[in-house]
């Protein structure tokens, strides 16, 4: 029951946030990008993607449709054949090799598999994300523990990934993706290995995120997951952009 | 401040994956210390080699034998030619009792040559001593065109017998260390190409071994050198312990077999400074940290995509 008052207050917030999102400063653009793996068949084609800071966005289509890589791009893992990428203010075609890591710190990631160390507790999990990009040791007590009970895993601090359910490690990548608060959250099928129930509320946790003032991208193809947020909805079908609404559904039938 | 939380993390981190790794790491490891052994070995080799071939080069002169009853001023003349010339170190008289006198100390080990011999048969000599051992040829003959020379010589008839010298034995060295040094040159490239290959093969296995560590430093930003100065430190890491057994190996190599060299050719200067034993513990440790960085570098730069 509680779940269904949940899914009520998800449909009524959003509008406010969005509209006031789509007026915000432009977090990712991108005009006419395409990308080749192959040249007879592209994996993106002429793509036009405005996003703004503030927004909650869903990226949905079938496997192959060029969700991946869309996020891929983003992160610039991957350099367009075509076309112009801005992210976070970065335009990520000019950017020099050696000022990817810097663009990385702004952008949080989470994936289906998770990516946890398996022989680090959720503590340590969290707190090499932040030694490795230089931290100091007193800015890590003090904020991994915040942001573990801002995903409500306070008691799981000492955790090993192997003590944790499918949920609660997914919760301590979200954590370790969010801890240094970047501007722009990418999720990569973030519930894509959990069942409805915990999926919902790995959803109303990045919505959180989201009331935060973080731009959050989601790429899925969890049809009851986008119907029920009612959010922002990108459609992807062989490497196009073919469709885009505000409080959009999934809208295959298949 | 923040160098300082690096260091030691860095530190961990080679460590760490030297014992997860231990096996590959020590076979770096000995890798690297065979190599850099008989690198070192090959150094030493070459101080003895250099060290006989100056003692050798000092020993160079020509001797003029002079005749019996040769005049003293003919002898004082011919003296003050040779001293004249540019190729010539010194020139030192040796009357015949010298020459006697060394000749016995010389064959002190068997007297009975001595008791054979009747009299004084040895001749007395002018040692010319040479600027450049490599001139002797030339010394020679310029002696042998001074008319003075055929006045004093032992035996006037027979010029050659008359002169002493190293025949050749200076230009064989010469072509010996050369040899020498060609072949070390060429087996010390040969080891340090297969230690090469062999700590990029370890830290091609330790980036395996990390991967995912790696995939998630590149995801949350870490910078390239973050990413990389743990396996450039373990490279070093491995070819400083090698460097350093090769060291240890060197010196105690070194304290068994020099005594016994010199034993066994009295005749030659076998000696191994303590200074070139610093020199050798240099390169080698030179040598190691050049191996070590330099395979890392190319196994990073093949299999660690930053």
């Amino acid at each position: 029951m509680s779940d269904l008052t949940g899914q009520t207050a998800t449909q009524v917030s959003p509008e406010s946030v969005a509209a006031s999102a789509r007026t915000g400063p432009t977090m990712i653009s991108l005009r006419g990008v395409s990308k080749f793996y192959s040249p007879e068949k592209p994996a993106l084609a002429d793509c036009n993607v405005e996003i703004h800071a503030g927004e909650f966005v869903f990226i949905v289509g079938h496997s192959g449709s060029g969700k991946s890589t869309f996020i891929r791009l983003l992160l610039r893992e991957l350099l367009p054949t075509r076309g112009q990428i801005i992210v976070a203010g970065q335009d990520l075609v000019k950017l020099k090799n050696w000022k990817v890591p810097y663009l990385r710190r702004n952008i949080g990631c989470v994936f289906q598999d998770f990516k946890l160390l398996p022989n680090k507790t959720s503590f340590e999990n969290i707190a090499f994300a932040l030694e490795v990009i230089g931290k100091s040791r007193h800015v890590i007590r003090t904020q991994v523990p915040e942001v573990l009970r801002l995903v409500g895993l306070e008691d799981k601090i000492e955790s090993y990934p192997d003590e944790l359910s499918g949920g609660e490690q997914q919760r301590v990548s979200i954590a370790r993706a969010f801890v240094n608060r970047p501007p722009l959250l990418l999720c990569d099928e973030p519930t894509g290995n959990l069942d409805p129930q915990t999926s919902l509320g790995i959803m109303k946790l990045l919505e959180r995120i989201n009331k935060t003032g973080t731009t959050v991208l989601v790429a899925t193809h969890d049809r009851d997951m986008v119907d029920n947020m009612r959010r922002r909805v990108i459609a992807l079908e062989g490497g196009r952009v073919i469709r885009d609404q505000d409080r959009g559904v999934y809208g295959y039938v298949d | 401040m923040a160098m300082s939380i690096n260091v030691g993390y860095f530190a961990r981190e080679s460590i760490q994956s030297f014992r997860r790794n231990w096996v590959m790491s020590l076979g770096a490891v000995i890798t690297i210390y065979l190599s850099l052994l008989l690198v070192g070995v090959f150094i030493a080799t070459g101080f003895v080699v250099n060290s006989v071939v100056e003692s050798v080069e000092d020993k160079v002169t020509v001797q003029v034998f002079l005749k019996d009853g040769a005049a003293t001023e003919d002898v004082n003349a011919l003296q003050a030619v040779l001293l004249k010339d540019p190729l010539a170190a010194g020139v030192d008289y040796t009357s015949k009792d010298a020459a006697y006198k060394k000749f016995q100390e010389d064959m002190k080990e068997s007297p009975e040559i001595i008791d054979q011999l009747e009299g004084n048969p040895l001749p007395a000599s002018l040692d010319v001593t040479l600027k450049e051992p490599k001139t002797v040829e030339l010394m020679v003959a310029k002696i042998k065109k001074d008319p003075l020379f055929l006045v004093v010589a032992d035996r006037p008839d027979n010029p050659d017998k008359s002169l002493r010298y190293g025949q050749g034995v200076v230009n064989k060295l010469f072509a010996l260390t050369r040899v020498i040094r060609i072949i070390e040159i060429v087996f010390v490239v040969m080891l340090g190409v297969v230690s090469l290959i062999f700590i990029n093969n370890t830290i091609r296995l330790a980036i395996y071994a990390r991967r995912k560590e790696i995939g998630i430093m590149r995801l949350v930003g870490a910078s390239n050198w973050f990413i990389r100065t743990p396996f450039l430190m373990e490279g070093v890491l491995q070819a400083l312990i090698g460097a350093s057994l090769a060291i240890v190996s060197v010196v105690g190599l070194q304290a068994a077999i020099v005594p016994r060299l010199k034993e066994a050719l009295p005749f030659l200067a076998v000696t191994l400074s303590g200074a070139a034993t610093t020199q050798i513990a240099l390169s080698l440790i030179i040598a190691g940290v050049f191996i070590g960085v330099g395979g890392s570098w190319l196994a990073m730069t093949r299999y660690l995509k930053v």
